[in-house]
């Protein structure tokens, strides 16, 4: 495929001043840099070191954007498994008729390149919906009532139709792992605002991860500073967060006063290295994220309504209601990125249904309709949905035929599939692009992940094509080297 | 020039590259009117802003800065870009300068900073004087310069320092105190803390040798060798599993692990080293050591259902050009793969005449499963042969069991015959006496010593396999320029080469039709490995700078192309280069020489003059403190709690992961086993890396992403960190071995535990605060919080474990 050309030409091999400054000043950068990033804010606290003068930055502290942003954080709520858009969004009518069908179409998949197969008709009806008209199916009865606020992609496209390699694209743009992932590009473009909670929260479903796991979510060739976290709705949000048994806030507060006090005898005697107060002031952090991190996982304070609304109500969408919930919490504290994961482990814990495509995607949309749809509204209401971006998909879409001589199951479609995204700027009420009439390939306005990305980095106040870390000599982009535009109709 | 608008730059980057390099490396100290130096001062400035648009293949306007004759070329403006002596009627200048935006370079962000103009300006009013980029000029044979100090002398390399230091008006620091030094030492070499009694040891040690017997005594021991393997780990992206989907293993990588340590340990020549791996399989006398070296090729993402089988053939090429390029040689030749390289003189079909070297070699695995291409037999003669001999026992009785089985199947009617053969065959065997009854007991006898001689396989040992090269095409299959990149689209076809920027012959490849591989590895490995390769040394003793000080002389490891950061040293690196290199390319003669300098022993306290004019420590006016790597801290926690299982070797340990890191995976727990507890209190560099599951602690502390190669690793300090070491499960369990430690040795008094812990974590007495703050925090437990005295020690214990003394190093 052409279009995984790694470098092509007309790019150039520049550095950034980040990788500059790394490189000028290893870990140990000068008075005169630190005073010049401080006035930009773009340094973080790697270059902030041997000058004896200046304070711990926090690594994550907030960045100014290229250019005057619409959204401040994203919520992406990731479908894993590659939900079926002929089934949910995108409306094709010829191919209920030719159900049972076979006819010649080009498809590729985990199954391989096939010329042509035996059509499964769509298994849900679709209405249109709010003012402007958006084609829904009836697997989504909640989300259908805001799609005037959602702009519907019907024409996305990706390099692979297969999980692993197609996961990585998603999440960090490239077939390969090793490179940064969406959410390590936005901290590291734009810092946090809550100094107390990562910046960059994934929460997985409770059956698992999704494949390769926290390559998903990895800062790749960047610090580990930009990496995911992983937070869970029970117990202690983070890793390592709890006490451990038998320690008390209170003595733990003593054991750091104590550990203070030996560090800042230690520091007495090595004047000229801030990484000595970088670490002292790390553990204060470390004490008051102990605090906040918990509180903004508790929803005792949620009204009953509230949690109504996201379907926190014991039923089937309460797991992912929860984590809705939890999402909207977290953006209102700053976190500047949100992962949910829809579906984890294999098979049919997720949206990949090769067997039983009804059984499957009415499970899936079942869990998932009402909480994405309290959450779009509970944003709305509380004028959160202007500067949260809310991105959903999954790292590819379905084909139009069955995958086996027998059964409902699509195997995997990165010729056309659709994502949809609301809030954050976003003009909602219409769809762009378009796929075949049996939902095979884009055909209308193609839109490839960079794309998607690009348009993303754009509602959040940087250039896609701006945003740029020097690594192993080549200068890298999340929307790769050539120039992307982001998705101009929806913005 | 002409200003070319349409030319696209990320508009950041240019507002980023204002930022002068030059005023904080090589001109730091620099009299500002002093020569300016071409390769170290105005190149840099020429790749970073001006080749995009007058660089290699890029001539706007008719100037390009690359080389001399460009940039003293007429222009299409009939006006001159540099004109020697004279700045003022020098276009270039006049450009750079202008207040006129639309005439101003760059064209786009902010103009050079004053420094640079100024750069500019008296380099051209000295003559313009013109040099090669310095890495790609030979290596020069440096005088160590004269110096005043002459006392502070030890060896050659403190005449370099020191020269640069006395021109800046500078004082190296005092040195370091004994145990400071010992530390020093130590942890450098071999990643570990001394004991108590060692730093008492070499504190009382008045022999003028002592300093220098610690550094021969370290140089011999195995620990060394554990240390510094990791350092190359890093380089050459080692990982034991294949990353995408089931990101499974690879089998046998520990082996390469293994050679690695043993290398460094038998201090195995360095161009030894680089043959080895590039090629160890392709040698005349290749032994099982030298093959399992050849894994090198082998540790990069292997994706088993690619979408793409082609350009995934062609990453897998890029993934051994890139760490080929970037590890033994500083070169970004990956940066050419699509086009020439914008920076370097590095050409297209260079990068494809490189990749061609590698083009005989399968990728690492065929199809989904098979993974024969490497995996190679290592098992003694023996049991191969008496692999073979059985393999031979069982075909022949199976020929026999056939014979007869045929017989069955041609008593049944032909249109069966085939389904029958294959899914019928299980139940056609159970019932033979319907088929061919007169030799049914026969065909059971036969099947029963199938199962006798099936059965011995138990008995002939385990065959053993090397994660290395193993199956090659021999004549490789031809190499073709891809065009933008583009494996579908190839172009012209070419023949390995070294790249042309070196100025060599063509290789002379050596006929080796018939064998298992063309043995064009080899001619590589012995070009890089050459001694007259001005790269290659450079490279090397650069990285063992660089671990030993914090940063190298030329800060980008990797990168030694004109994007690196020139050396600050440049003419200490070519010595060290050159010396490497006579002595034999030994890398403990090579530590040693570094060690017994007196820049290597200076302390690394703070002088106020030095510090204000130069925070960098760019003329190593004193020692840099750092943090300990990922392994060293979890090393030394198991050091001084005595918990340490020194054990070397063999396949890798499963530490303790929490069932909350473990949800992240699409299966929690797949693919990371149990160790038993003594297992995992052995060195870190034995903990298996999986590349989807790196154990927590290391990944807290910027144990390197395993997917490329990494030079350098990044030091951040975080809360995720300190949240850690306060909350986490090791470290709670490893202060409770550390107060058990106590307890035991130290007797009741809680004074004394207190003293001891001193010695035992820090290798130094208690100060009378010390032992303050560690009876404070003991009281306060058991008194406020109503611990008892146990658990007052553990967490005390905890506390110091925690101190910013055990975590950085003077």
């Amino acid at each position: 495929m052409a279009n995984n050309n790694p470098v092509p030409q007309g790019s150039f091999c520049h550095r950034t001043r980040r990788e500059f400054l790394w490189d000028a000043g290893g870990k140990f950068t000068g008075l005169a840099l630190t005073a010049m990033m401080a006035q930009d804010g773009f340094m973080a606290s790697q270059a902030v070191a041997a000058d004896g003068v200046s304070e711990f930055k926090n690594p994550l502290a907030e960045k100014k954007p290229h250019f005057q942003p619409k959204a401040k954080n994203v919520i992406f709520l990731f479908m894993y498994g590659g939900p079926s858009h002929m089934d949910t969004f995108d409306y094709k009518p010829e191919l209920y008729k030719l159900d049972g069908q076979t006819i010649q179409v080009k498809t590729k998949g985990r199954g391989g390149e096939k010329t042509q197969g035996r059509v499964v008709g769509p298994k849900w009806n679709f209405k249109q919906y709010g003012e402007s008209g958006q084609w829904v199916s009836d697997l989504f009865p909640h989300l259908s009532t805001c799609v005037d606020d959602i702009a519907f992609l019907k024409s996305m496209t990706a390099d692979s139709p297969i999980h692993g390699s197609a996961m990585l694209m998603m999440n960090s743009g490239r077939i390969l792992s090793g490179s940064p992932s969406l959410g390590s590009w936005l901290n590291y473009g734009l810092g946090s605002v809550n100094e107390n909670l990562p910046g960059y929260v994934v929460m997985p479903d409770p059956t698992g991860g999704p494949i390769s796991g926290a390559k998903n979510w990895s800062a790749g060739f960047m610090p580990a500073t930009y990496q995911g976290t992983m937070f869970r709705g029970e117990g202690a949000p983070i890793i390592d967060l709890s006490l451990p048994p038998g320690m008390t806030r209170e003595m733990q507060r003593d054991l750091l006063d104590s550990l203070k006090d030996g560090n800042n005898r230690h520091l007495a005697s090595h004047q000229g290295n801030s990484d000595l107060t970088s670490r002292i002031a790390s553990y204060e952090l470390a004490y008051r994220m102990q605090q906040h991190a918990p509180e903004a996982v508790d929803t005792s304070d949620e009204t009953e309504e509230t949690k109504a609304l996201y379907g926190i109500d014991g039923s089937q969408t309460d797991e992912f209601g929860k984590r809705c919930l939890l999402a909207r919490r977290l953006v209102e504290r700053g976190v500047r990125f949100v992962q949910l994961y829809s579906g984890g482990n294999h098979n049919d814990n997720n949206w990949d249904a090769h067997g039983d495509l009804e059984k499957n995607h009415n499970y899936h949309a079942g869990r998932t309709d009402k909480p994405i749809t309290g959450l779009i509204k509970d944003l709305k209401r509380r004028g959160m949905l202007d500067d949260t971006l809310i991105v959903w998909g999954g790292e590819f879409g379905r084909q139009p035929t069955a995958e086996y001589a027998k059964g409902t199951g699509r195997d995997h479609n990165s010729y056309g599939f659709t994502m949809w995204m609301a809030g954050g700027g976003i003009k909602g009420g219409q769809s762009v692009g378009t796929t075949d009439e049996l939902g095979a390939a884009a055909v209308e306005k193609p839109m490839h992940v960079r794309q998607l990305h690009a348009t993303i980095l754009h509602q959040m106040g940087m250039d896609p094509n701006a945003l740029s870390y020097f690594y192993g000599g080549l200068d890298h982009k999340l929307v790769g080297v050539e120039h992307v535009e982001p998705i101009k109709e929806i913005i | 020039m002409k200003y070319i608008a349409a030319r696209r730059f990320p508009s950041t980057c240019l507002a980023l590259l204002t930022l002068s390099l030059v005023c904080f490396s090589h001109q730091t100290a620099k009299a500002q009117e002093a020569n300016i130096e071409f390769s170290l001062d105005v190149q840099p400035i020429f790749a970073k802003k001006c080749f995009s648009c007058h660089g290699p293949g890029e001539s706007e306007g008719g100037l390009r800065l690359d080389s001399k004759e460009g940039a003293f070329a007429e222009l299409d403006s009939g006006s001159r870009g540099v004109i020697p002596g004279k700045p003022a009627e020098s276009e270039l200048l006049r450009r750079i300068t202008t207040d006129d935006e639309s005439e101003r370079m760059p064209p786009e962000g902010k103009p050079l900073s004053p420094a640079e103009i100024k750069v500019m300006r008296t380099w051209i009013k000295q003559g313009a004087q013109w040099q090669g980029h310095w890495a790609f000029e030979p290596m020069k044979d440096h005088e160590p310069p004269k110096v005043k100090q002459k006392d502070w002398v030890n060896t050659p390399i403190d005449s370099f320092i020191l020269g640069q230091l006395e021109s800046a008006g500078f004082k190296p620091n005092p040195q370091a105190n004994r145990v400071t030094l010992i530390r020093r030492a130590y942890y450098n070499l071999t990643g570990l803390p001394p004991t108590a009694e060692q730093v008492k040891a070499f504190e009382q040690d008045k022999s003028p040798k002592a300093y220098e017997n610690l550094i021969d005594q370290l140089l011999t021991s195995e620990r060394y060798g554990e240390r510094w393997a990791r350092h190359w780990l890093d380089v050459v992206r080692f990982a034991e599993t294949n990353s995408f989907e089931r990101d499974g293993v690879k089998p046998n990588a520990w082996r390469y692990r293994d050679y690695v340590i043993d290398a460094f340990n038998k201090d195995k020549p360095y161009n030894q080293f680089i043959i080895e791996q590039m090629a160890g399989d392709e040698l005349p006398d290749a032994t099982n050591e030298t093959i399992i070296a050849t894994g090198f090729h082998r540790l990069g993402l292997w994706d088993d259902e690619p979408a793409d089988r082609l350009l995934h053939l062609y990453n897998h090429y890029d993934d051994i050009v890139t760490t080929t390029g970037q590890s033994f040689l500083g070169l970004t030749i990956n940066c050419a793969r699509c086009h020439d390289h914008k920076i370097d003189p590095i050409l297209q079909s260079d990068y494809y005449s490189f990749l061609a070297f590698f083009r005989g070699m399968k990728p690492y695995g065929i199809g989904r499963s098979n993974t024969s291409s490497s995996q190679y037999e290592i098992s003694t003669p023996e049991v191969i042969a008496a692999y073979s001999a059985h393999d031979n026992r069982v075909q022949e009785q199976q020929k026999k069991i056939d014979e007869i089985f045929n017989q069955a199947i041609e008593t049944l009617p032909k249109a069966e015959r085939g389904e029958a053969r294959v899914r019928g065959r299980k139940k056609i065997e159970k019932k033979m006496e319907n088929y061919v009854p007169n030799r049914a007991s026969e065909f059971s006898e036969l099947q029963r010593e199938m199962a006798s001689i099936k059965e011995q396989v138990k008995y002939l040992g385990a065959r053993q396999y090397a994660l290395a090269v193993n199956l090659c095409d021999n004549p490789p299959p031809k190499t073709n320029i891809m065009q933008r990149g583009n494996p579908h689209v190839p172009g012209d076809e070419v023949e390995p080469r070294f790249p042309t920027m070196f100025g060599m012959p063509a290789p002379e490849l050596p006929d080796r039709t018939g064998e298992k591989t063309s043995g064009r590895r080899t001619v590589l490995a012995n070009w890089i490995a050459s001694d007259d390769n001005f790269l290659t040394a450079r490279v090397m003793v650069n990285r063992i700078w660089q671990h030993h000080f914090g940063r190298g002389i030329v800060r980008s490891t990797n990168n030694f192309g004109q994007l690196g950061t020139p050396p600050t040293h440049p003419q200490l690196l070519d010595w060290l280069a050159l010396d490497f290199v006579q002595n034999g390319w030994s890398m403990k003669k090579l530590h040693k020489k570094i060690m017994m300098s007196s820049v290597y022993q200076l302390s690394s306290q703070a002088s106020e003059k030095e510090l204000a004019a130069d925070p960098n420590n760019e003329l190593f006016w004193r020692y840099n403190m750092r943090r300990l790597s990922a392994e060293e801290i979890r090393d030394s926690i198991l050091a001084v709690n005595g918990r340490l299982n020194l054990k070397m070797y063999g396949p890798g340990i499963y530490t303790e992961i929490s069932k909350e890191v473990k949800a992240g995976q699409s299966v929690p727990g797949k693919g990371w086993g149990n160790s038993k507890p003594e297992e995992r209190a052995r060195r870190s560099v034995y903990i298996h890396v999986k590349r989807s599951l790196i154990d927590p602690m290391l990944a807290n502390f910027d144990f390197p992403d395993t997917d490329t190669s990494c030079p350098d690793r990044f030091t951040t300090l975080q809360p995720s960190q300190a949240l850690g070491m306060l909350n986490g499960k090791f470290l709670n369990d490893q202060a409770k071995v550390l107060a058990d430690r106590l307890r035991e040795e130290s007797g009741e008094k809680i004074e004394k535990q207190v003293a001891d812990s001193i010695q035992v974590v820090f290798g130094r007495d208690a100060t009378a605060e010390d032992i303050k703050t560690g009876l404070d925090l003991i009281n306060t437990m058991q008194e406020k919080h109503n611990v008892d005295k146990n658990r007052a020690l553990d967490l005390y214990c905890l506390m110091i474990l925690n101190l910013n003394e055990f975590m950085f190093l003077d």
